[in-house]
């Protein structure tokens, strides 16, 4: 006869997180024209200060 | 090479690397690899070609090529930690996944930090992993909160199933 059945505990389940991180790199550089690269720049600028002034 | 000439490959290149992005972005990793190989056919030494080309086939679950990709421009893939920790995690590899991690002479990046959690859990070394998963709780607000705290309490479970000296109370937690 087999032994009865006896409850034992599993081992939990943990999900991968770290595939989610996995993004190609800034590709702004290769896209874009020097010229285009630097207005770009100016333009962040800009933002950041606006940003800079409301909050 | 003169930079005139390299000037023009780059604006060759330019309408490819834009195409990529806009790959990128809509996480169409088949068509993404398609261009990094016309990018790469039309100079293999571009960095940023690579290193996507590597991101698209671990998106495709080739961990192998990635990998292989990585040992192969050595040169060019030496910052992609994360990367090619990643292939090594999910080759089984996990002993080389914790070295390549712990070889980072800078603080650990948030996603570093994350893959490490996951790899101690892999090593059962569970008193570790809980500390990694307690300050990645405590210090993001992202959308995978819930599976964070998901893992935080498989890894705090598990460890006080395996670990007599352990003595957190899970209730308390």
């Amino acid at each position: 006869l087999p032994p009865p059945f006896k409850p034992i505990p599993c081992k939990p389940v943990l999900f991968d997180l770290a595939l989610n991180h996995l993004t190609l790199p800034s590709l702004d550089d290769k896209v874009q024209t020097k010229r285009q690269a630097t207005t770009a720049l100016t333009d962040k600028g800009q933002q950041q200060q606006q940003a800079g002034l409301t909050s | 090479m003169t930079s005139d000439k390299q000037e023009k490959i780059d604006e060759q290149l330019r309408p490819l690397y834009a195409e990529l992005q806009k790959y990128g972005q809509t996480q169409d990793w088949d068509r993404a690899l398609k261009t990094t190989r016309k990018i790469l056919g039309i100079s293999s030494n571009e960095k940023k070609a690579t290193q996507s080309k590597i991101i698209c086939l671990m998106q495709l679950d080739k961990f192998d090529e990635a990998y292989g990709t990585m040992t192969k421009n050595a040169n060019d893939t030496a910052d992609l930690f994360f990367e090619r920790a990643y292939c090594e995690y999910r080759l089984n590899r996990i002993e080389d996944a914790y070295n390549t991690l712990k070889s980072i002479e800078r603080d650990l990046s948030e996603r570093e930090q994350e893959l490490l959690a996951q790899v101690l859990f892999k090593l059962e070394k569970y008193n570790e992993c809980v500390d990694y998963y307690r300050s990645l709780v405590k210090n993001n607000a992202d959308e995978y909160q819930s599976t964070r705290q998901a893992n935080f309490i498989a890894a705090l479970a598990t460890w006080k199933l395996t670990d007599p000296s352990c003595n957190v109370q899970l209730e308390s937690n």
